[in-house]
């Protein structure tokens, strides 16, 4: 089960807005995850607050632009950057997306889904092993949210990141929110998604809200976490045990005590779960 | 199809016009119970189009704020049909907007929006250009009076120069403040502009042509400090050395100066 994989608690997505006030007020913050591309640059302000929080919390380093599925050879330039950066911020684990985000010709800037197909798995499996040779450590990989599917899969996505997982070492984020924007886009129940991962891959879990247009939902950071969500994860946790949990807004910024009271309320059904999971155990 | 072709396909649509896929594209895919394949591409579509235009408004506040909502829209998605992002991160995609308007606008439009828009990606790249070894007013105090003769500078790599026809500063100045906009109109003379970070604040300042002549001296003619004591003395006569002291104070104080080839 997850419980092997040391456990950080209750993390925050580090974001601009907040730098300053997190060096003021150390809040009662786990740890923090960084987006790895923001920091990718020679010299300013991104990399002076990186440092000066890293003396004060672990960090975990969460990459946008990998491109693990995409259609081109791994850029080297990004994963020396990447190792550059890993080797200056010395985070617990260095994670990215299941998807493409950049074509043949361009860079598409978005995660865009796979078919779950033998030939992607085959190909993102050996790609996996190459980022994971560059950065000497496995490679954590979210589920993302999609809007459409191919008609082609060979797998359900669970099983693709279980196949994955086992074919490449590979470690999971399972973004819940993600899970259930996805099975509302899709139709399929998130929690068979959740019970079809390998649970002892799982490495942290991903919270943040979405935008639900009724007949879809679109993942969009810019809300609280859903009522939906929050029950999905408080099943997940049960299921798995302690996992690091990280609540990420990357929109509509809330004054920072109402994303801490938001982190606090994960903290609360988190810890009461475990609580009760344990009594039961 | 295989992979890397439905991966073309997808591109294709995703940087092409319309939101409306190929029939090849469309019938690869399967959408749900009440999201369908052309609602579900064209959320993929929009994100592309609205991800890259806020890249620019966030890149170009001042030339927003001078051309107005419709009409920025109109020309970054002008920018972003002919120039595809390219780098990995959205920090570079912007780079070609200057170039870009100066050739898309005829040119009496194009001039000082242009100019406007390098001033803005200058701003950029002051803000995360690497540290380098700036000097410092104590570097100065150690330096033994034999050195000062000389004593070669360069550039800070944060210290962005540029040579200004248009009043863009003030365009700037006025999205920034969020103050009524002036209208753009070219200088009597050109302007100087120099913008660099300090510890971490991007500041900017406009120089009188002495100083500007006295600093292109130092970093592209490599004066050293006795050479600029001696062109400054057309000018300031016996002057010279006190004005470039003073200008060399001033210069340190604002982080602009790294210790070059002595």
């Amino acid at each position: 089960m997850s419980a092997s994989l040391p456990c950080l608690g209750y993390g925050l997505g580090l974001r601009s807005a907040y730098y300053q006030q997190i060096l003021d007020q150390s809040p009662a913050v786990d740890w923090f995850e960084v987006v790895s591309e923001n920091f990718m640059v020679p010299g300013g302000k991104a990399l002076y607050y990186l440092d000066a929080i890293a003396e004060r919390y672990p960090l975990v380093m969460h990459g946008v632009s990998l491109s693990i599925g995409g259609p081109h050879a791994l850029d080297p330039d990004y994963l020396q950057q990447l190792k550059r950066l890993a080797d200056r911020v010395k985070p617990a684990w260095i994670s990215d997306h299941l998807c493409w985000s950049r074509g043949n010709a361009h860079q598409l800037h978005d995660l865009l889904p796979l078919p779950y197909t033998e030939e992607s798995l085959h190909y993102v499996a050996g790609r996996v092993r190459q980022v994971q040779d560059v950065l000497q450590r496995p490679l954590v990989l979210e589920n993302v949210s999609s809007y459409v599917r191919s008609a082609g899969d060979d797998f359900s996505e669970w099983e693709f990141l279980d196949a994955l997982s086992r074919l490449s070492d590979c470690e999971l984020l399972l973004d819940v929110n993600n899970v259930y924007v996805s099975s509302r886009n899709h139709g399929f129940d998130p929690w068979t998604f959740i019970q079809g991962l390998p649970a002892h891959k799982i490495r942290q879990l991903h919270l943040a809200g979405h935008s639900d247009y009724g007949d879809y939902v679109i993942d969009t950071h810019d809300h609280p976490v859903s009522d939906p969500v929050w029950a999905l994860y408080q099943q997940t946790l049960d299921y798995l045990g302690p996992v690091a949990t990280l609540l990420e807004r990357d929109d509509h910024f809330p004054p920072f005590e109402e994303l801490l009271t938001e982190l606090q309320k994960a903290r609360e059904l988190g810890e009461s779960v475990l609580a009760r999971r344990q009594k039961c155990a | 199809m295989r992979l890397n072709e439905w991966q073309q396909s997808f591109e294709r649509y995703l940087s092409g016009a319309s939101s409306a896929a190929d029939v090849a594209l469309g019938a690869s895919l399967i959408g749900g119970p009440t999201l369908n394949v052309r609602t579900g591409l064209a959320i993929y579509h929009n994100a592309y189009q609205a991800r890259l235009q806020e890249v620019l408004r966030g890149d170009y506040p001042a030339v927003l704020n001078w051309l107005g909502d419709e009409e920025f829209e109109r020309l970054a998605a002008a920018y972003i049909r002919q120039n595809p992002s390219v780098h990995y991160s959205l920090r570079w995609f912007g780079k070609g907007f200057e170039a870009f308007i100066r050739q898309h606008l005829v040119p009496e439009q194009s001039a000082p929006l242009a100019e406007l828009a390098a001033l803005e990606w200058a701003f950029t790249l002051a803000f995360d250009a690497p540290p380098g070894t700036p000097l410092t007013v104590q570097d100065m105090a150690e330096l033994a009076p034999q050195d000062w003769p000389t004593l070669q500078v360069r550039p800070s790599p944060s210290l962005q120069w540029l040579e200004c026809a248009f009043n863009s500063v003030a365009l700037w100045r006025a999205a920034k403040d969020e103050t009524q906009f002036p209208g753009g109109t070219a200088l009597d003379s050109p302007s100087v502009v120099v913008i660099c970070r300090n510890e971490l604040v991007c500041q900017y300042r406009s120089l009188e042509p002495q100083e500007a002549n006295a600093l292109k001296g130092l970093f592209e003619r490599d004066w050293n400090f006795a050479e600029l004591c001696s062109e400054l003395t057309v000018i300031y006569g016996e002057g010279a050395p006190l004005q470039a002291v003073t200008w060399l104070k001033q210069w340190i104080h604002e982080g602009w100066l790294q210790r070059g080839k002595s």
